[in-house]
């Protein structure tokens, strides 16, 4: 120590509120440590644990510090843990779980490598924490990218597998295309505002920039495009079939949830609180962008036969339904793009859980005849699917009412009744391929006798054997049946998640 | 000069880039064009850091500059495995999945 | 005597649970049992009903998600105490029915013929419009499996179209109730859903118009009513015998109910702006069901649009805004019902004895060995066809009446209706009962099980026959309290409705 300690003034942290973070990205490393173990036990068992382990931590931690409120943005303001961000990360964290679980038997980890299989989930879940806080122009894309880079890693775990590595390259190339428009929008806000602090860009709008700024408008209008690549809304939504159905299922799930959760906190945060000034600006193009989605998800799906292709399109037109809360860049909107989100995540889990423990045992993959029958030979399989379906249409006592009617609300409350209609006709028109699976599942190849008349048996097709049924996978059924459960629970009692939806919604204090 | 000279440039640049990616198929251009799109968008930063004064602007472009790094690895890393299982690497000729 | 509604409400999904629980050999009788119990306390209430009084009796009602302003409010007045007991009374039989004949997969159907009633008779308790809806969405669930599991022919077309068309309505009517709840909370209120607080606030006239409007598309998609009765001949074909009792006889009624609990007392200006429309449509679905009924070969079809018509009488005497209309209206819902129900079940055991055969080209002659039989049948045929003497008779000539007082012309239009009712049930009777026997017939009279399901009914309706005052005297009070709410807006607009009427849309048979 012969050097005088130079005097550098470090930014202050708040090692609290900042711990969620550092427990995924310490998590992240020493899982792939650990899987650089020769033991079989240490990867098969141990890799997966340490990453639940991670993530159970995480969520220990961020109720720990939930705080309602609008929070002060920590390390030189460029990050905000408050309860937006911290409720999207409950989000990101439980889909991380999941994915785990799904995963355990799948092929991807195997072939890419346990350790860095899970390593780069917890990569890229720490990636979508810190975009859903970010609070400045920087932090925001290295949030995203940390999101993305891992993510394409993901999509293409399965080297084998042609299909997955299509995706995974199709997927980088596009959402490269999403980042590149992003970050040149990003310019042009910073251009337009001089600041790259949102908070910055919120005080220059309407004082030093005109709210009709052409630079700020192009700006908002690349970013947006941007971020609708990742959230897949429409008419930047293409990729999203091909790369939810080549990727491997597990993932397919994560992206589905998680990727979506942390494109609208983004949308959220950017939209409705640091341009909130210039909605009457962008919000009728964001409405037309709910609009166009709505009906090309809802349309698109009713084509399709492949359940994860069925389920990227329903998710497409289930983000333009979230979009309607963004539009409105109201309190209740905010509070209703969160609690949808929660529910969404709901309804997805149980869905791809099935679609996972389907699609390894059956002839058929993901094809919808895999489920036929359901009903009578697992129906441990097929109540959950059909719970999760309906509630994605929105049925009565599911959660995916309630969140349908907390949208409407806060999109009629918002003065866009029209948007409200909007949604209403999608889900009629999503009736048709949501009610054809539980259709093929409870109704399919099975002939029922009129009584009086002789009986007319059709036996069953065998689209699975003995060994397959002995190779039943307890803990995917036990997602799907848990999260089933939720569903139906939260939609008899929402009252919990109403709760923290309020406290989300606390989290951006300049909403009307 | 007016920074609305280097908005042109970056703008091309950014088109070009764009241009490239929906036209070519190989992907090796492709993500060549991928790394103009970004430059675009660096240069504006760069231009408006000048016009605005201060360091964010530069900083974010350093930034940008890393990252665009790691998708090239990325991308560089499928298109070799893909090489690897003697797979097509003609973006066209993937039609295992189509929209 | 304290009488809760929640047990009623309950006790149906209760034993259907418990049902479901205990196995396939005891669910029948444990769901039978679960639907006597509901028709005990429904006879309780009915004896212990104040019968003057216009308010509400027995009343729950407690938070449910107050974040939304939804209540658990339930209650019984003279407007819904006589559907109560039509649905405890129609649920009887009809299980009875189902359970001596053999099913495939019994849990599941009799667990859904449970949620039915427990749904149906939701809707017709709920005292808060979400609650109303709930319910309303809810009973579309057990149908779409009891058709599509249970049903003949191309049932699961049959039952998507069904749901799709219900929901499609019911939904654009929960986008009406949400912008209805919305935009009638005062400034700095609470929003409320709450009937009895909906009908203090108000909103302006243009919005309830549109508001009407979607309320009318459910309720007339539910009824059905003529331009939107497409899921119709499909449904009817494909549904089990048991379930179309339940179907036509019930389910229609929520529709008509809900003009009167919700539309005419909540949006009164509304309601007078649509009246001359919906007459309209009322008389046309009388014509064309009436004119329609005559031309079917399969028995069902000739109930499914004899239905039509009747709920076309239902909707008249309600639109007409007159007190003896709206009576004739509550009671014919409760007469339509009464003969609907055995008149399916008399259907279904004519079908057991022509080889499964529901067309009147091929039955006949079956009078000839079961007296008893045809006897019940031609009670009810009676009965349906509103012959002097019976309660429809009554029911029909107050609907006219109320016609006649105000809107002349669509009540003789509509009187014709009564008279081609007499023409298609006769022809149907002779075609059936007389005749030659058809190819398929094997005549035999009716079993002890089905007279012990079907007589009770025709029991009660000639019961009705002697004795309509009963149920008048019952309701007359709700219902002429609803009316006057309607017409509370008309004081200065009655004064010009006549001339004003005419010039902007003149009726159909003023123009020579």
């Amino acid at each position: 120590m012969i050097l005088p300690l130079a005097d550098v003034p470090a930014p202050e942290i708040d090692y609290r509120e900042l711990s969620p973070i550092m427990a995924t990205v310490g998590g992240s490393i020493v899982v792939l440590m650990v899987g650089l173990l020769r033991s079989p036990f240490a990867r098969r068992t141990l890799v997966p644990a340490l990453t639940a382990v991670t993530l159970l931590a995480a969520i220990g931690l961020t109720i720990w510090i939930w705080e309602p409120g609008d929070r002060e943005p920590i390390i030189v303001r460029a990050l905000a843990m408050d309860t937006l961000t911290l409720g999207v990360s409950i989000l990101f964290f439980v889909s991380g779980l999941v994915t785990i679980v799904l995963s355990l038997r799948s092929d991807a980890p195997r072939e890419a490598g346990h350790g860095e299989y899970y390593s780069l989930l917890l990569g890229t879940i720490t990636g979508m924490v810190v975009l859903a806080g970010a609070e400045n122009l920087i932090t925001l894309f290295v949030g995203l990218e940390l999101l993305s880079i891992p993510l394409y890693v993901l999509c293409a775990t399965e080297l084998r597998r042609r299909t997955s590595l299509e995706s995974g390259l199709k997927y980088l190339i596009i959402g490269s295309v999403g980042s590149a428009t992003l970050l040149y929008g990003l310019a042009l806000i910073y251009g337009a505002a001089g600041s790259t602090q949102f908070s910055g860009i919120e005080t220059a709008i309407g004082e030093r920039v005109g709210l009709s700024d052409p630079l700020l408008l192009t700006g908002i209008a690349l970013a947006a495009t941007g971020l609708a690549f990742k959230a897949s809304v429409a008419p930047f939504h293409q990729w999203t079939p091909d790369v939810y159905q080549g990727a491997p299922t597990p993932i397919t799930a994560f992206m589905a949830v998680a990727t979506k959760a942390a494109a609208f906190a983004v949308f959220l945060r950017l939209f409705d609180s640091t341009l909130g000034l210039s909605q009457l600006q962008w919000a009728p193009a964001l409405a037309a962008l709910a609009t166009a989605t709505i009906v090309i998800g809802n349309v698109g799906a009713i084509a399709q036969r492949s359940l994860k292709r069925l389920l990227a399109w329903s998710g497409v037109a289930q983000a333009g339904y979230l979009l309607a809360g963004v539009v409105v860049a109201s309190e209740l909107g905010l509070r209703a793009t969160a609690f949808y989100l929660a529910v969404y995540l709901l309804m997805n889990a149980a869905a791809f859980a099935v679609v996972v423990a389907r699609e390894r045992v059956s002839e058929h993959g993901d094809d919808l005849a895999s489920l036929e029958l359901l009903g009578r030979t697992q129906p441990w399989l097929a109540w959950p699917m059909t719970i999760a379906m309906l509630s994605l249409a929105g049925f009565p006592a599911t959660a995916g009412f309630i969140g349908k009617f907390y949208l409407i609300d806060a999109s009629v409350a918002g003065d866009y009744t029209w948007l409200g209609i909007v949604i209403v006709v999608g889900s009629v028109v999503s009736l048709v391929y949501y009610l054809r699976v539980v259709a093929v599942m409870w109704m399919g190849r099975y002939e029922v006798e009129l009584p009086g008349l002789p009986r007319r048996r059709v036996k069953p097709v065998a689209g699975w054997s003995p060994e397959a049924d002995a190779r039943a996978q307890p803990e995917v059924a036990a997602v799907a049946i848990v999260f089933a459960a939720a569903t139906i629970a939260f939609g008899l009692a929402p009252d919990p998640l109403f709760d923290a939806a309020r406290d989300v919604g606390t989290a951006l204090s300049n909403l009307r | 000069m007016d920074v609305v000279w280097f908005l042109v440039l970056s703008a091309f640049i950014f088109c070009i880039g764009a241009a490239g990616v929906i036209v070519r198929r190989d992907p090796l251009v492709i993500l060549l064009c991928l790394e103009l799109m970004l430059n675009g968008g660096n240069l504006a930063l760069i231009a408006f850091a000048r016009m605005h004064g201060g360091e964010a602007g530069q900083i974010f472009a350093l930034i940008v500059m890393v990252i665009a790094a790691c998708e090239v690895t990325i991308g560089l890393g499928m298109i070799v495995a893909m090489y690897r299982n003697r797979l097509r690497i003609d973006v066209d000729e993937m039609s295992e999945l189509r929209g | 005597m304290t009488i809760h509604l929640s047990i009623v409400l309950f006790l149906p999904l209760a034993a259907g649970l418990v049902g479901a629980a205990l196995g396939a050999r005891l669910v029948r009788w444990v769901v039978l049992a679960g639907t006597v119990l509901v028709l005990a306390y429904a006879l309780v209430i009915l004896v212990d009903f104040d019968a003057g009084s216009a308010g509400l009796q027995y009343v729950t009602d407690d938070e449910w998600i107050s974040e939304l302003g939804i209540r658990y409010e339930l209650g019984v007045d003279g407007l819904n105490l006589f559907m109560i007991v039509l649905t405890a009374v129609a649920w009887v039989p009809c299980t009875l029915v189902a359970c001596f004949r053999e099913h495939e997969r019994p849990r599941l159907f009799f667990f859904n013929v449970a949620l039915a009633e427990t749904a149906v008779l939701g809707a017709f308790m709920a005292q808060d419009l979400a609650l109303f809806i709930v319910f309303f969405d809810l009973m579309l669930v057990p149908f779409y499996f009891l058709i599509g599991g249970w049903g003949q022919g191309d049932r699961v077309r049959a039952t998507t179209k069904f749901v799709i068309y219900t929901l499609a309505g019911s939904l654009l009517m929960l986008a009406g109730a949400v912008a209805l709840g919305v935009l009638s909370t005062p400034d700095g209120g609470q929003i409320s859903f709450s009937l009895a607080e909906l009908e203090q606030r108000s909103v302006s006239e243009g919005t309830q118009q549109w508001i009407v409007l979607l309320f009318a598309l459910a309720f007339f998609v539910k009824a059905p009513l003529f331009p939107l009765h497409g899921w119709v001949p499909d449904t009817y074909r494909s549904t089990p015998i048991v379930v179309l009792a339940l179907l036509s006889g019930v389910l229609s009624k929520v529709g008509v109910y809900g003009f009167l609990r919700i539309v005419l007392p909540v949006m009164p200006e509304g309601s007078q702006h649509w009246q001359e429309l919906f007459i309209i449509v009322a008389v046309f679905s009388i014509l064309y069901g009436s004119v329609l009924a005559f031309s079917q070969d399969n028995v069902r079809l000739v109930v499914a649009y004899s239905s039509i018509a009747q709920l076309g009488f239902i909707v008249l005497g309600i639109f007409a805004l007159d007190d003896k209309g709206a009576q004739g209206a509550v009671f014919q819902m409760l007469n339509h019902g009464l003969v609907v129900v055995p008149l399916f079940l008399i259907i279904g055991v004519i079908a057991l004895r022509a080889n499964g055969s529901e067309s009147v080209a091929r039955l006949g002659g079956m009078a000839f060995r079961a007296p008893v039989l045809a006897a019940l049948f031609l009670l009810v045929t009676f009965a349906t066809l509103a012959m002097p003497g019976s309660a429809n008779f009554v029911g029909e000539l107050l609907v006219l009446f109320g016609a006649f007082e105000d809107k002349l012309v669509y009540g003789l239009v509509a009187s014709v209706g009564v008279v081609l009712a007499g023409v298609y049930m006769i022809r149907v009777f002779q075609r059936t009962m007389h005749n030659r026997e058809g190819p398929p017939v094997e005549s035999r009279d009716v079993g002890g099980l089905d007279l012990a399901a079907i007589a009770p009914l025709v029991a009660v309706i000639v019961a009705l026959g002697v004795y309509p005052h009963f149920v008048v005297e019952r309701t007359e009070a709700a219902t002429v309290q609803k009316i006057e709410q309607a017409r509370a807006f008309g004081g200065e607009q009655e004064a010009r409705a006549p001339g004003g009427q005419r010039t902007s849309l003149p009726p159909p048979g003023d123009e020579p």
